[in-house]
């Protein structure tokens, strides 16, 4: 074997297969936990900037959750007369004839 | 399907934010961009794939800087040079190159492990560029252009580079000093 040959038959031998599944599989994982972070921090700002407004506005919402306390028993009647006559108008409608 | 899909669409698709796409690209030049690590940084399998996934993983965030996208293959070996570069640096193994993990690897016939301990050795006495130029050209038959390219150096100091890598090498085969 000549030196140029030799040069030739090592560095070929060094050569990684064509495919390689498990580095594939390594490479797509840290994107995918790339992608996940850039996806949280993406939303940080969005969820500070919720909890602000939520805050000033605690002085307008605190007023109102205890009027809607009183007139919660008044809600859930009304709601549950409304689902009912949903439910039987739907079922009204399955069951006529035609 | 998507085995015939070219360079140029793949990185189309995923800058559109295909990760299969992207995985595509992937497949189709681990090879080349770990092989090249391989032999330029000469300090073991498990460190050049651990850069090639840290260049990968560049590619992917900076996909859009990507000029020509029909030359992937150089643009990335180029990010995975910088990376290679970086990596040499913060180690502080460029000059500390073992060859332990030499041993683990089959040889082709007609060769000793002599060979292949001379030409590591022969490899890491060479200056990094002087290296990855070798490992561009003479290893995977890059164009003298194409390694320019990736490497970011001009042609004349690629051409100068392979010239003097391969006869080192092939001195430390056994060839003649001025080979």
């Amino acid at each position: 074997m000549t030196p140029e040959q030799k040069l030739q038959a090592l560095f070929t031998a060094e050569a990684p297969p064509a495919r390689d599944h498990a580095f594939q599989a390594r490479v797509a994982q840290r994107i995918a936990l790339r992608r996940a972070w850039m996806t949280v921090v993406a939303l940080v700002p969005w969820g500070v900037a919720a909890t602000t407004v939520l805050w000033a506005l605690i002085p307008v919402i605190e007023p109102l959750t205890r009027e809607l306390t009183t007139l919660m028993p008044a809600a859930i009647a009304l709601a549950g007369v409304a689902v009912s006559a949903v439910a039987a108008q739907a079922l009204s409608r399955r069951f006529s004839a035609g | 399907m998507g085995e015939f899909q070219t360079d140029a669409e793949l990185v189309s698709r995923a800058l559109a934010g295909s990760d299969t796409a992207f995985s595509r690209l992937v497949e189709r030049h681990q090879a080349a961009v770990r092989g090249f690590l391989r032999r330029a940084l000469g300090s073991g399998w498990a460190e050049a794939d651990d850069v090639a996934q840290d260049a990968f993983l560049a590619a992917w965030r900076s996909l859009r800087s990507l000029k020509d996208a029909t030359a992937v293959r150089p643009w990335l070996c180029g990010i995975a040079w910088r990376k290679a570069q970086d990596r040499v640096r913060t180690s502080r193994r460029g000059a500390a190159r073992d060859s332990v993990w030499l041993e683990t690897v089959e040889l082709p016939s007609g060769l000793s492990h002599e060979d292949r301990l001379s030409l590591a050795a022969a490899m890491g006495e060479l200056p990094a560029d002087v290296r990855a130029c070798v490992a561009l050209c003479l290893a995977d038959g890059w164009s003298h252009g194409e390694a320019a390219l990736a490497l970011d150096l001009p042609l004349g100091t690629v051409k100068s580079h392979v010239a003097r890598g391969r006869a080192r090498l092939l001195k430390a085969l056994g060839g003649p000093d001025d080979a």
